[in-house]
């Protein structure tokens, strides 16, 4: 299997070809903003796939740790991209759970807990969203 | 029907316009018109959920004669729409609201894609310009003061004259049916979505006080308002409206805001409240900037829930297209814009306190 150029990289280089070949050439108006929105969806898979696999595995430690689960065993864990994103929403819906509970029972302490969880998450999808261009709307 | 079988892309279907000025000729004898001539047909862009089409057009209705430019809107093919809405209602809602508002009439409908081909209705055209361009080029001016006119025009519009198939708040209390919704997009998601329920115990745990229900627009941005000769602003798209909170409207506007600048209320927040306030005869406590950051986080569920619905059918392989994947993105968006919203909310209640 050839791993290089990495996918992020490949998936960079297409965007940028979208961009400064192709978008140039398109008259169509339709065309043009679905291209546009395929070149930033390109930008932000290119981010993605270079660590969402890593992303994962750490917040789902992290969750487990604010929720007082048990740490799960990483090792000999598929890292399949859909294992791992199935493992993951196990561990947003024990957070989600574990939210909802410290709402209900008043405990700041513990909502503050989760709440770094949750920013650290926002933290990340900010890297991957970067800017946000609403091209075509409006 | 296979995923494979369907359009990939919204960029079909209603856009040839070799075949369309036939199927609009044939919506506008169904609705008594003669001596009809169609041309001029061309795509439109400027919304990410309808087909648009302007085209100029020629004749007789009710023995009167008319001719002009026109705009067909209508639903992308099955399985590409971003959004799920009824072309019927939005004319009806039209109809109604039409009286009490600067937006262009609606003329025919095809309620069922008898004509066109898919569900679509026709609108007059309007040479008003888009929002942000005009601001980009005059500048703010008075439009915090005619954004608070819109938005108390379409607030005090009375309930009873709007159509019966408008939804309304079926629990009685519109913030109750909108936290509501934050739960159910939660649980009906193709994901967990914790943030989601953060927002939803976090909204149910700081309402304020409540006002009389109106007509709530639903997408209340700058992408659906233009602003005409007089600088008034137009304002266009009901497909998302229904019976609510009036200040969900504020709240989305100034969501999208954040997404796209500028926030003409932030330009002038008191000139935009009070003059709210006077139209709509709220009180001080009822609309103030904590309200509004308030309604922030609660507005933007009717169109969170939307592509939130959308995107779990694309991520369970019934539907596809790019169109979906790059709103979908839009929660990334929101999401850190609500959490700031509830630590700002939080930091200002703590300061009165």
């Amino acid at each position: 299997m050839l791993t290089q150029p990495t996918t992020d990289k490949i998936l960079l280089a297409i965007a940028d070809d979208l961009n400064a070949v192709v978008a140039p050439a398109i008259r169509d108006e339709q065309a043009k903003v679905l291209l546009g929105q395929a070149e930033q969806l390109l930008r932000r898979l290119s981010r993605r796939s270079a660590s969402e696999i890593a992303w994962m595995v750490e917040e789902i430690a992290q969750i487990e740790e604010a929720t007082g689960q048990e740490r799960s065993q990483a090792d000999g864990e598929s890292l399949l991209l859909s294992d791992v994103a199935e493992r993951y929403s196990r561990a947003s819906q024990a957070l989600a759970e574990a939210i909802d509970e410290a709402f209900e029972s008043g405990d700041s302490q513990k909502l503050g807990e989760l709440k770094q969880v949750l920013s650290s998450r926002i933290a990340r999808e900010q890297e991957i969203l970067g800017q946000l261009d609403l091209i075509g709307r409006g | 029907m296979r995923r494979d079988d369907k359009h990939s892309t919204s960029v079909q279907s209603m856009q040839d316009p070799k075949v369309m000025p036939e199927k609009i000729e044939a919506l506008l004898e169904a609705n008594g018109a003669s001596d009809i001539t169609v041309g001029g047909y061309e795509a439109m862009t400027g919304g990410y959920s309808r087909l648009m089409a302007q085209f100029e057009a020629s004749f007789t209705i009710d023995g009167t004669s008319e001719s002009g430019i026109y705009v067909l809107r209508g639903d992308p093919p099955e399985g590409t729409a971003i959004i799920d809405t009824d072309r019927t209602q939005e004319f009806e809602v039209l109809q109604a609201v039409k009286p009490h508002l600067n937006t262009p009439a609606a003329r025919f409908l095809d309620g069922d894609g008898a004509h066109i081909g898919t569900p679509a209705l026709i609108l007059d055209y309007t040479t008003a310009e888009s929002t942000l361009p005009w601001i980009e080029q005059n500048g703010v001016r008075s439009l915090p003061e005619k954004l608070a006119e819109l938005a108390g025009a379409i607030h005090t519009i009375p309930v009873d004259t709007l159509p019966d198939s408008l939804q309304r708040p079926s629990s009685g209390d519109p913030l109750t049916d909108q936290i509501a919704m934050w739960k159910h997009t939660a649980h009906e998601h193709v994901e967990a979505l914790p943030i989601f329920h953060y927002v939803a115990s976090w909204l149910d745990t700081h309402r304020p006080p409540s006002v009389p229900v109106s007509l709530v627009h639903h997408d209340f941005s700058t992408a659906n308002m233009l602003v005409d000769d007089q600088g008034d602003l137009v304002i266009i798209d009901f497909e998302l409206a229904s019976v609510g909170d009036p200040r969900e409207d504020l709240g989305y506007f100034k969501a999208y805001a954040q997404a796209a600048p500028p926030d003409i209320i932030d330009e002038s927040p008191e000139a935009f409240l009070n003059r709210y306030r006077e139209i709509t005869g709220f009180s001080e406590d009822q609309v103030n900037p904590s309200v509004l950051t308030y309604f922030l986080v609660l507005g933007v569920i009717g169109v969170v829930s939307q592509l939130s619905a959308t995107g779990s059918e694309m991520a369970r392989g019934n539907t596809a297209s790019t169109n979906i994947a790059f709103t979908l993105d839009g929660l990334l968006f929101g999401q850190a814009a609500w959490m700031a919203a509830t630590d700002a909310l939080e930091a200002a209640l703590d300061g009165e306190e």
